[in-house]
């Protein structure tokens, strides 16, 4: 069961010397992370050792969070640093990282893995497979407008940018996954006849 | 077409002014391609925000709390040096090496073409000419000079690794 403390409460706990706390605290910020670090390194392993790093570097340097901004927010930008420098390491260079081509060719690897469930073939399977195919940064941008509940200030303060562009992306980001979903739907379609 | 649809995403998301918003509210109502558009861009916008989140292994904050635990168990012995003492040392030190130096450079006395140093006390200085004491003497400068070449690295190494956290 997760505590019913506020964020604030538990990292306070955390610099007492509880690790329950921040356990707690690792809960419920857990999923979404490894969710943001999805979007970035696009494999599930990859994604969880991101994740795992995050919180870990989060507790070493929660003595210096402020509280100016909200503690996800001060997440979320150790995410974005995290998955960057793992993808890096990876020797992705930046060509492949920007170019949209390697993440639809990702995708369609990956999921013809779990195309046999049917399960899966929902309209948000379809959309998770449409964000998958996004760059990085547009889907991170999505996950965090979407679930993150984070404002565009908020945003560009997690990925270091400005809020102005932080808007022109998440216009952008939408409209390609606009077209992704109706591809991949049309796809199926015609897949179906 | 652009404009359309980055309006309507302003007006859906909240980010119009009053004016704007009462604009484009009229331009819905009276306007049809405006109001399929609107609610093609509604429906979608729903769907977003239903998006899943991924779920990571069983044992995520397990492992997280396993490498917390790891490291807090070597803490204590980090903890354990006082940086007050060192400090307290590396003061002791550096007065004293101060005062031997101002001792010495006020014994000295500079003639034309050599320097004699007159100590205060009767302490006969090692004969560094010789060739035995000449190579220890560079033997023992080498080995410094390797060592604080290894520590700058050590040092350098540290800080582009925390650059990179």
């Amino acid at each position: 069961m997760q505590s019913k403390l506020s964020d604030i409460e538990l990292i306070e706990q955390t610099l007492a010397g509880s690790q329950a706390a921040y356990a707690d605290l690792i809960k419920r910020h857990q999923r979404f992370v490894f969710t943001l670090a999805m979007r970035f390194v696009k494999v599930r392993e990859d994604a969880e050792e991101v994740a795992q790093d995050c919180f870990i570097k989060a507790y070493r340097s929660l003595g210096s969070f402020q509280g100016q901004s909200k503690f996800s927010t001060w997440l979320y930008s150790i995410v974005y640093t995290t998955a960057m420098t793992f993808l890096r390491k990876k020797r992705v260079d930046t060509d492949s990282i920007d170019d949209e081509d390697t993440f639809i060719q990702v995708e369609e690897r990956s999921s013809a893995y779990d195309v046999n469930d049917a399960e899966n073939k929902s309209r948000s399977y379809y959309l998770n497979q449409a964000i998958g195919q996004l760059l990085p940064d547009d889907a991170a941008i999505i996950t965090l407008f979407y679930k993150g509940e984070q404002s565009l200030e908020e945003i560009a303060q997690a990925l270091g940018m400005e809020a102005n562009t932080v808007k022109v992306k998440l216009f952008r980001a939408r409209q390609r996954l606009k077209e992704k979903l109706e591809k991949n739907l049309k796809h199926e379609a015609k897949e179906l006849i | 077409m652009n404009n359309i649809e980055e309006t309507l995403w302003n007006y859906i998301d909240g980010n119009c002014t009053a004016d704007e918003q009462k604009t484009i509210s009229n331009l819905i109502a009276q306007d049809e391609a405006y109001r399929l558009r609107y609610q093609e861009l509604l429906n979608l916008n729903k769907e977003f925000a239903a998006m899943e989140t991924d779920e990571p292994s069983m044992a995520f904050t397990y492992n997280v709390m396993e490498v917390i635990r790891a490291e807090n168990a070597q803490v204590p012995l980090k903890a354990a040096i006082n940086k007050r003492i060192i400090l307290g040392i590396a003061i002791f030190f550096a007065i004293t090496l101060l005062a031997m130096l101002v001792v010495v450079l006020a014994s000295v006395k500079w003639t034309g073409q050599s320097v004699h140093v007159n100590l205060p006390v009767n302490i006969k200085l090692p004969d560094i000419n010789g060739s035995k004491a000449k190579t220890i003497v560079e033997s023992f400068v080498f080995f410094d000079v390797i060592l604080a070449l290894y520590l700058f690295d050590a040092y350098l190494r540290k800080k582009n690794m925390a650059k990179q956290v």
